[in-house]
């Protein structure tokens, strides 16, 4: 029995528990730093809190390592996705509204644990033979949108623009009604560009009237457009809309080679980097600053060791389940990170995303842990079938 | 097996990818770009604030202080110790509180109001508040014991202006009171205090030069725009302000006391020059204010004080006030008519009063003087001589003449409020009464009466000008050390210099045997034993007295003039001086010239009922 653990413990993914353990010091590191800046002592030992909930996670992460992940596939991927969509729906009953948006439940995020419940079920659904027709794509929408529909009522635009990709990728690797799939995507990416460009030229109209009518075809929300405006023409409104945009790339760009030093940043400490975003969206803004380029360049080493990793395990897996699961917990992880330092520097619109790790956030720091674990559990398990 | 390991293979291709790009991007922000973050970012976190250097001090010719800056014990208060969550007006009501306190522990009233609170906290919150200043010794002890219980507040040491004679020479230094400083252009100022700024005299008119370079500091200030803790290297960039530089005057202060002395209680004004430069050695206005009452601010009180007629104790009678010269105007008309044929020897008989057409003008002796030349009728100040003098000769030469002395002209003395009085001629008298010149204006302005209106200042360059031997300088109270010779001539009267000698001579009799013998003598009779004892200045001297009559029926008064210099060769002072409401200019005006003069040349007793004393003590 000891002996079985023990190999099992041996077959892990080394690479990837090491760049995890190094991108939760250096997240548990900014927190601290960022919280620095702050008045309440709740907020400025919050890395305590991190670092807890880190090693919490971690025993989750080689709990599930050592678990065969096939075994929890069939046992809880339905259970665990039809839990997460009552919670989904009692946050937006019972969750205490913040910032706008209802998205806490007691102590967690449910649209946190969807990402997982998601990724878990849709490995379950397609990782067998004959489920490559239309009908079983149609099944497939129904399982991503569901959640997704109930996550962007929340409204938590950032987590549905994750879980998409991440979807989208499991059933392209699934070869789920391929032909379709691609055109959807090929679709999909044109209409993202004919918001954007019908931003563009609404934006070009000096008429207020006219722009109200052209962006009354747009169907986004009022405070996406505004986001939009501000990744169209950063510098327009760098005083109101794009003023987080502007001190973050500020911060960034100011924090050079080799950094300011930790707790040196100015701009964090000054306030002029809003505390509110500092120890979560923005916390790569923290990072750079203090950190430099040589930092942030550290901090991306490490998630491409994770990502290249994963990418190794689905590689090497012979079962279909478990390579479906990896391929989008793999792309889960990336678009966060792309997404996030992304807005951070402006090569994106600005949307409410925490950086995997770093960001101050228990539910999805334990949901990613979970995650990566049993991504290990793919790659001790590849040898047994 | 149905999935593909070659779509594996190409997504960890676009992870690659995506952090190539992302690396790519950061490489371009944070090193090829970094100048301009760095400096965006230094711009929205520092704020230069301009600290004012020390104003100079304002000395006389000796060296002896007039106007320095002294130590203050201020209280200031930093805002970010006070800021609350929410809007700026939490922050600004815990400020009031604060300071409420702070009133009632030192027992004095607030000197910041609410509302400057509120504007200081919405516009220059990362700059400390002052809100008290120069508190006196008790309240500013009780504050340091205090000190730790309020907490933002801060004792400094400021200064302020102290003029330590009080109220001499106040209408040539002036004051100061504070306010914004000028723009700069080269640097950008985010903040500046409020600043001491000259208001009146030599202290308006060199307010640019008493200040010294101001310095520069620089202030970290957070997202809020509240002062933030100083991080290293603060210092960096800092400049230090360096103290203004001293402004020596001509003025000594010995002279102008002896002259404010004798204004004391009267109405008028006095100017002292050196007819060798043009430098005022004393210039003096009665009644006066002591501008320590006017720092550090001017309170409505003290201004009223200053303006109320009749009184207008601020106004500067020696240059902003204009006045008939009367007699003391007959040495142009003498000179105008000596250049126009009328011969020394010439005579005129002075029957006591003078006819023309209508006109009857009186000579103040009713009886006649007699057959008069031009030196006689200087010594007599006889009207009529000068009233058919100026007729025989015409106007022009005498309007020439007066406005060669500079006459109707500022003077340009670095003083502000300067007027340039009036040399009144046919053009001026019609567009302003829009009459002709008659006859009578002629004979009016001869005597310096009529239209004719001059400040006791152009009247002091006149006595110069005769004194140095037709030189008009410009006056002026700046004495530049170094080559550069401050002295700045302006002309030379055109009249030969026999004529000027003639001049000078008849006001040397006016001084020994005319109108004006009480410059030159003075009598003092003893209360103890009745025996009277008379003081010669130890200098000749000459002068020119002068009576003009203003005003009709019960309005009806007389300005009291004297012009002299002395000594009579080789002049080293010239002086002129009004009294308003006088009896004549040789009664009201000459002892008090002669104490002057006494006061620089000394006086010696010629002639007393018991053993002859040497000199008056402490007037040598």
């Amino acid at each position: 029995m000891f002996n079985a653990l023990l190999s099992k413990f041996k077959r892990m993914d080394w690479l990837m528990t090491a760049c995890v353990l190094a991108l939760i010091v250096m997240g548990t590191v900014f927190i601290w730093s960022s919280g620095s800046a702050r008045q309440s002592a709740s907020l400025q030992t919050i890395w305590v809190t991190h670092a807890y909930t880190a090693v919490f996670g971690l025993a989750i992460y080689f709990a599930c390592a050592l678990l065969d992940y096939r075994k929890l596939l069939s046992w809880l991927a339905t259970p665990i996705y039809a839990i997460s969509l009552v919670l989904l729906v009692a946050v937006l009953v019972f969750g205490a509204k913040v910032y706008g948006g209802r998205r806490w439940l007691w102590f967690f995020q449910p649209s946190e644990v969807s990402k997982l419940a998601v990724l878990l079920f849709v490995a379950h659904l397609f990782g067998r033979m004959g489920r490559e027709s239309f009908r079983w794509f149609m099944a497939g929408l129904l399982v991503l949108g569901a959640p997704a529909l109930l996550i962007l009522a929340e409204p938590d635009l950032g987590t549905a623009l994750v879980l998409v990709p991440a979807v989208l990728a499991m059933l392209l690797a699934a070869r789920v009604w391929t032909k379709g799939l691609v055109t959807i995507l090929l679709v999909g990416s044109f209409a993202m560009g004919a918001v954007l460009g019908t931003v563009y030229v609404a934006e070009g109209k000096p008429d207020a009237d006219q722009r109200a009518r052209i962006y009354s075809y747009v169907p986004l929300r009022e405070h996406q457009l505004k986001r939009l405006r501000v990744f169209l023409f950063p510098d327009r409104d760098i005083t109101n809309t794009g003023y987080n945009l502007r001190q973050a790339q500020i911060s960034i760009g100011s924090g050079s080679m080799w950094g300011k030093g930790l707790k040196k940043g100015e701009q964090k400490s000054l306030g002029y980097l809003p505390p509110s975003v500092s120890m979560n969206d923005f916390i790569f803004a923290v990072l750079a600053e203090e950190s430099g380029f040589m930092g942030a360049l550290t901090m991306l080493a490490l998630f491409l060791g994770i990502l290249l990793a994963g990418i190794r395990i689905a590689f090497m897996s012979r079962d279909d389940r478990g390579r479906l699961f990896v391929i989008g917990a793999t792309t889960l992880v990336f678009c966060h990170l792309y997404i996030n330092v992304a807005m951070s520097i402006g090569l994106m619109p600005i949307t409410g995303l925490p950086l995997p790790f770093i960001s101050a956030g228990r539910t999805f720091l334990v949901v990613l842990l979970a995650m990566l674990g049993i991504v290990q559990s793919v790659a001790v398990h590849q040898e047994e079938d | 097996m149905k999935t593909s390991p070659w779509f594996t293979l190409a997504l960890g291709a676009v992870f690659i990818f995506g952090v190539f790009v992302l690396g790519i991007s950061l490489f371009r922000l944070q090193v090829l770009n970094v100048a301009d973050y760095k400096e965006e970012q230094a711009k929205q976190t520092f704020r230069t604030v301009r600290v004012p250097g020390m104003r100079g001090r304002i000395l006389d010719c000796r060296g002896r202080v007039l106007a320095e800056c002294r130590p203050s014990h201020s209280i200031r208060c930093y805002l970010e110790g006070f800021r609350q969550r929410g809007t700026s007006s939490n922050t600004v009501a815990a400020v009031d509180v604060a300071l409420g306190r702070l009133s009632t522990l030192l027992n004095r009233p607030r000197q910041v109001s609410t509302r400057q609170i509120e504007h200081h906290v919405r516009q220059s919150s990362a700059v400390p508040l002052v809100v008290w200043r120069d508190l006196d010794d008790e309240a500013f002890a009780r504050f340091c014991e205090h000190a730790a219980d309020f907490p933002g507040f801060e004792d400094f040491t400021d200064t302020e202006r102290v003029y330590p004679y009080g109220e001499l020479a106040a209408h040539v230094l002036g004051y100061t009171g504070r306010g914004d400083p000028e723009s700069q252009d080269e640097t950008p100022i985010y903040y500046s205090e409020k600043e001491m700024r000259g208001r009146a005299g030599v202290e308006l008119y060199y307010d640019s030069y008493l200040p010294g370079a101001p310095g520069l500091r620089r202030v970290v200030v957070d997202a809020r725009g509240f002062r933030a803790p100083v991080p290293e290297n603060s210092a960096d960039g800092d400049v230090p302000p360096t103290n203004g530089p001293d402004l020596t005057l001509t003025l000594d202060a010995a002279i102008q006391l002896s002259v404010e002395r004798e204004l004391r209680g009267v109405t008028g004004a006095a100017v002292v020059l050196d007819p060798r430069s043009g430098a005022i050695l004393a210039m003096a206005s009665a009644p006066t204010f002591n501008p320590n009452n006017c720092v550090p601010r001017l309170t409505s009180e003290v201004y009223a004080s200053l303006t109320n007629a009749p009184a207008k104790r601020g106004q500067n009678r020696a240059l902003s006030e204009s006045y008939a010269p009367g007699s003391t105007f007959k040495p142009i008309t003498a000179l105008a008519a000596l250049a126009m044929a009328w011969m020394p020897e010439d005579e005129y008989d002075c029957k006591g009063v003078y006819r023309l057409g209508n006109l009857r003008l009186h000579c103040w002796d009713r009886y006649g003087h007699g057959p008069m030349n031009v030196r006689s009728a200087l010594e007599q100040s006889c009207n009529t001589f000068f009233c058919n003098l100026g007729t025989a000769v015409g106007s022009n030469a005498v309007i020439s003449a007066a406005r060669a002395f500079g006459l109707g002209q500022k003077t340009n003395v670095d003083l502000g409020g300067e007027t340039s009085g009036v040399v009144p001629d046919d053009t001026w008298k019609r567009r302003w009464y829009n009459q002709p010149w008659y006859p009578g204006d002629t004979c009016q302005m001869c005597i310096g009466q009529g239209m004719l209106l001059v400040t006791p200042l152009q009247m002091a360059m006149v006595a110069a000008t005769l004194a140095n031997g037709g030189k008009v300088y410009r006056p002026f109270l700046h004495a530049r050390s170094g080559e550069a010779r401050p002295s700045t001539l302006i002309r030379t009267i055109p009249f030969s210099e026999e004529s000027i000698e003639l001049v000078r001579s008849g006001m040397k009799d006016v001084v020994d045997i005319g109108t004006g013998r009480n410059i030159l003598v003075r009598a003092e009779t003893s209360p103890q034993t009745g025996r009277r004892t008379r003081y010669r200045l130890n200098v000749d001297c000459a002068g020119k007295t002068g009576t003009a009559e203003i005003g009709r029926g019960a309005t009806k008064r007389k300005n009291t003039w004297i012009i002299a210099f002395a000594p009579f060769e080789n002049p080293t002072v010239a002086i002129a001086m009004i009294i308003e409401r006088g009896e004549s200019g040789g009664k009201t005006v000459a002892p008090h010239v002669h104490n002057v003069l006494a006061g620089i040349f000394g006086e010696t007793v010629i002639q007393s009922g018991r053993a002859a004393m040497p000199g008056i003590e402490g007037r040598d």
